[in-house]
């Protein structure tokens, strides 16, 4: 297991936004989490990555460490990379700069060298550089590596703030709604970029989408949210028939008898 | 060309050499008096106070109002020791810089909670404290000032009078510059960026936002604390309260804006243009403030990241162009 929680719970003043959520995670996998909009998604993705503090009584484990309370910084020294849902790009630093910064946990000299300048900080900071720089021509941006992000598509935008997450070479990566926005054709490109980019560095895969086409045919498994529960997990196929989730969904199953009761003056 | 530039790339440190020898020439071949060397000393010392505060502000993102205190602290720091211990500027550089060092944390802490205006305003209050407790205090001699601060000498040589000054601000000046561009150009002035776009996004990509916040205001202190030092050893060597004022803040923030918040030359650029600027404008004295404050409010309207910023986006765009064959308008 790579990640897994234990009654992890989140409440703002009344709401209870996550609910004794016990989850399990095993490497390799790609978990697709679906649920309508405030079922807790991402107040979950926040909780595992450090942004919020859980409530008493919850428990996480990343890889084998214990990171109920540790703070994000250190989360993502593990392994444990992530995007948002509002991408957080960094807008005024140039797309090169963008991916490098992502890089941060891996830079491997010491800040009293990079003070004194020696040269062994130039050589490390220019492998670096080619090192993402090949990353950026992967996911087709390597034109683009001295402008500013800003100035970037929002299709180019979904693909940096990817980049960004995979510079740090993580363990765990979760994918806060990959997709949103993007034209059907841009969806199909994103979604075979980071299968590739998986198999590439052998990800472990935790997909927020709304877009289910993306979850049924991606995902090995699938955890629905709803009101801060979990209500279902399985298998696409699985929890596509699953009453819960369709009332989540939907609204209730209702046979004739039930609906003539409901229709009824 | 390419191996001299192959060699600057790996050894910065002797493109600094370089610089520092031509900077060595100048006061022979271009001055013409000694009130020149003066204002040269001057520009020195505020390119070391815009070259930190460029640090904490413009690649840090903390809006810090409260650095012309860390400045007065630096001075006093060389001022009060000679005042009381009698040491010369080579003992009280160092001590100036790492008393300041300390104030810079005192300053950074408040940026864990608060930032954007309210940073501002709560530096701001800081700034003015260290001002009033000197100004109010007969220990830092109040308002009288600190005079007579000598000159240092090295091996039997006074730099007694500004056109031999010059030579020991320069070369603070140089290793100052020469600290910021390798602090800047690391893995550590990504981090400071990244922190000034995005906190939160930060945090996640594992850099530890408290460390790196209060390292940015500690360095940009030790930039302040040696310019103070520099300045209080300046012929005449007399320092006074009222050379530490919010309108000498104004003036740094308007290099920095100026020369281009967040750009490695940024501070550099504006603390040469502003203080001849200054210099050239005295006879309009009233009119200053104004100047200066337009000054940034133009910067900021028309030219955001400054001087530095736009003469990059005129090599970008033609590299862009040459690379890629289309226009790029934005």
């Amino acid at each position: 297991m790579i990640l897994k929680t234990k009654q992890l719970s989140k409440s703002f003043g009344g709401l209870k936004a996550i609910n004794k959520v016990d989850f399990e995670l095993p490497k390799n996998e790609i978990r697709g989490i679906i649920g309508p909009n405030g079922s807790g998604k991402s107040t979950f993705f926040n909780l595992v990555s450090g942004i919020y503090d859980s409530d008493p009584g919850s428990y996480i484990e990343f890889d084998g460490h214990d990171i109920t309370f540790a703070p994000p910084h250190e989360i993502a020294t593990y392994g444990l990379s992530r995007t948002f849902q509002l991408l957080r790009l960094y807008q005024d630093m140039t797309v090169i700069d963008n991916v490098m910064s992502g890089y941060h946990t891996r830079v491997p000299y010491k800040f009293f060298d990079a003070v004194i300048g020696r040269k062994k900080i130039w050589d490390q900071e220019r492998a670096i550089k080619e090192e993402m720089m090949e990353l950026l021509s992967f996911v087709g941006l390597a034109d683009y590596a001295e402008l500013n992000a800003s100035e970037l598509s929002g299709g180019q935008r979904r693909l940096l703030v990817l980049a960004r997450a995979i510079a740090m070479k993580p363990k765990l990566l979760m994918l806060d709604e990959p997709a949103a926005g993007l034209s059907p054709v841009n969806v199909d490109n994103l979604m075979k970029i980071i299968m590739q980019l998986k198999e590439k560095y052998g990800l472990t895969l935790i997909i927020i989408e709304h877009i289910l086409k993306v979850v049924m045919d991606t995902c090995n498994s699938v955890t629905v949210f709803d009101h801060g529960q979990k209500i279902a997990e399985g298998t696409p196929a699985q929890v596509k028939d699953d009453n819960a989730v369709i009332e989540a969904y939907l609204g209730k199953k209702m046979d004739d008898e039930e609906m003539r009761k409901a229709l009824a003056v | 060309m390419e191996k001299f530039k192959s060699i600057i790339r790996d050894y910065p440190f002797i493109a600094f050499i370089i610089a520092f020898v031509i900077l060595a020439f100048v006061p022979s071949v271009v001055f013409t008096d000694v009130y020149q060397s003066h204002l040269a000393t001057l520009i020195f010392v505020n390119i070391v106070v815009a070259a930190g505060l460029n640090i904490v502000k413009g690649y840090c993102g903390q809006v810090t109002v409260g650095h012309v205190g860390l400045f007065a602290v630096g001075s006093y720091t060389a001022g009060t020791l000679f005042l009381y211990l009698g040491l010369g500027f080579w003992a009280t550089l160092p001590i100036a810089i790492i008393v300041t060092a300390f104030f810079g944390v005192a300053m950074g802490i408040p940026s864990f909670r608060l930032e954007g205006p309210y940073l501002a305003l709560a530096t701001l209050g800081g700034g003015e404290a260290i001002r009033l407790f000197i100004e109010n205090g007969n220990f830092f001699r109040s308002t009288f000032g600190i005079s007579d601060i000598p000159t240092p000498s090295l091996m039997g040589y006074n730099f007694d009078s500004p056109d031999r000054y010059y030579f020991i601000s320069m070369t603070i000046m140089i290793i100052a510059v020469y600290f910021s561009f390798s602090i800047l150009r690391s893995g550590v002035g990504r981090a400071f960026m990244s922190i000034r776009e995005d906190p939160i996004c930060a945090a996640a990509a594992g850099i530890n936002v408290k460390k790196y916040k209060i390292l940015a205001f500690i360095l940009s202190a030790m930039f302040a604390g040696a310019a103070g030092a520099v300045y209080a050893h300046m012929p005449p060597g007399y320092i006074h309260p009222n050379n530490y004022t919010v309108i000498e803040m104004v003036t740094f923030l308007a290099m920095v804006v100026l020369g281009g918040l967040g750009h490695i030359w940024g501070g550099i650029i504006g603390a040469i243009v502003i203080t001849i600027v200054y210099d050239l404008t005295r006879p309009l004295y009233k009119y200053q403030l104004l100047i200066f404050g337009l000054t940034i409010v133009l910067t900021i309207l028309f030219m955001p990241k400054g001087l530095g910023g736009f003469i990059d986006r005129y090599f970008l765009e033609k590299r862009f162009k040459k690379k890629t064959g289309t226009e790029k308008t934005s």
